[in-house]
């Protein structure tokens, strides 16, 4: 149901604006800033999705859908995107919230994004895939909670090892718990969601973005994909394509209302080109990869998936690296 | 607040993290006891900022509203 992307994309376009959530500064911030407050928020969401969409999964609400495990595909690709997201100044869901701000760097990384990853995924960059090799599989006699095509399986912690994704998931649970509460917490003084309530505000948002689109949970790279190709292409919008637009409009009100609402332009012209350049290492990076920050870290880390893990990974190295040359170096 | 800023550094309009950036480059030069009067528009870095600052020696003395979405913040090198 279309519409329904559309409702679940305002609310997260409302919590990330309120949260300030982004996984691109949530990612430096704790290398290079000695601040945890974003990676808290991030791991509160990812704690309560792990049990959540396992709940809903065993009771057969939906199936899990880990994403294809191309190994190289996460490695090469996640580290593009890595650096992509610093000179873009924001994560995919980071530019795309921004947009609802006013910030004119977003408009254009945001697009420049979705141009490439369009390219990537049936476009003209389309042959780039073969690179990288076909996804690596799990035959499942009994697939359970997992969603299995032909009795495939993307593989995951728990069913490369063939232990119980619950066993899996609750040890998942406590780690992040134990980092949450068991660390200190950088002081902030916040006009809107904190990094508790944002975080619960996060992880809601995404159960019931798995609810109701069924096939995965939140994401924003296969909805700027659907998205352009809808408006010039003529392709039917899906669910995703509208929880981006909505992404965009759920930030629009929310900065409206609490007066956050600006047109930001840099003066420097070189910025425009910079933020270009990082939309379209972001677009190939997460293109390749089968997902970005949200697909593979929000969502894709609470499934315990092989192919985010690493992904993950991957993101982080090639955001501390393009951090590191471009605002660190002596 | 009515300080006299010894410097002034205006970051509206500029990615994430460059206003974060710049004031921390900045105070790493200034002398103790100057003040820096940052522009600012982006939130997020409005409020990370006051933490921010203190591992380079600074500290925020006042965070102005000076309009939509545009603050100025006083800070003082320590």
């Amino acid at each position: 149901m279309i519409w329904q992307g559309l409702i679940v994309g305002i609310l997260f376009g409302v919590v990330l604006q309120r949260s300030r959530m982004c996984f691109n500064s949530a990612i430096r911030d704790i290398k290079f800033n000695k601040d945890n407050y974003l990676a808290k928020m991030a791991a509160v969401a990812i704690l309560l999705e792990t049990l959540g969409f396992h709940l809903v999964a065993s009771l057969g609400w939906i199936k899990l859908n880990p994403l294809p495990f191309i190994p190289l595909a996460q490695i090469i690709g996640g580290f593009l995107f890595g650096m992509g997201m610093v000179l873009a100044g924001g994560c995919a869901s980071g530019v795309t919230y921004r947009i609802g701000e006013g910030y004119i760097t977003a408009i254009l990384a945001g697009l420049s994004f979705g141009v490439t990853a369009a390219a990537v995924r049936g476009g003209v960059l389309n042959f780039v895939n073969s690179w990288f090799g076909s996804p690596i599989t799990v035959t499942m006699q009994d697939p359970g909670i997992y969603n299995a095509v032909e009795g495939k399986v993307s593989p995951t912690i728990a069913n490369v090892f063939g232990i119980n994704p619950w066993i899996v998931a609750i040890i998942f649970a406590i780690l992040l718990a134990v980092y949450i509460w068991g660390t200190k917490t950088t002081e902030r003084q916040v006009s809107g969601l904190n990094w508790l309530t944002g975080g619960i505000a996060l992880g809601v948002v995404g159960i019931l973005g798995y609810l109701s689109q069924k096939t995965y949970a939140l994401g924003i790279t296969g909805g700027w994909v659907n998205l352009l190709k809808g408006t010039v292409a003529g392709v039917p919008y899906n669910w995703i394509g509208m929880e981006v637009l909505g992404i965009i409009i759920g930030a629009f009100i929310s900065a409206v209302a609490s007066k956050e609402f600006k047109l930001r332009v840099p003066k420097d012209p070189k910025t425009y080109l910079q933020v270009i350049l990082g939309g379209i290492l972001m677009g190939f990076g997460a293109g390749v990869a089968a997902g970005c920050n949200i697909g593979h870290i929000l969502s894709g880390l609470p499934h315990l998936a092989l192919s985010s893990i690493l992904a993950t990974i991957f993101f982080v190295l090639g955001n501390w690296f393009m951090y590191w040359y471009l605002y660190a170096r002596k | 607040m009515d300080v006299k800023p010894n410097y002034t550094l205006d970051v509206r309009g500029e990615v994430c993290p460059v206003p974060d950036v710049e004031t921390k480059r900045k105070l790493k030069t200034m002398q103790s006891g100057e003040i820096l009067e940052v522009l600012i528009d982006y939130p997020l870095s409005k409020e990370r900022i006051p933490q921010g600052v203190k591992e380079v020696g600074g500290e925020v003395l006042a965070i102005e509203e000076i309009g939509p979405s545009e603050w100025r913040i006083l800070i003082k090198k320590l």
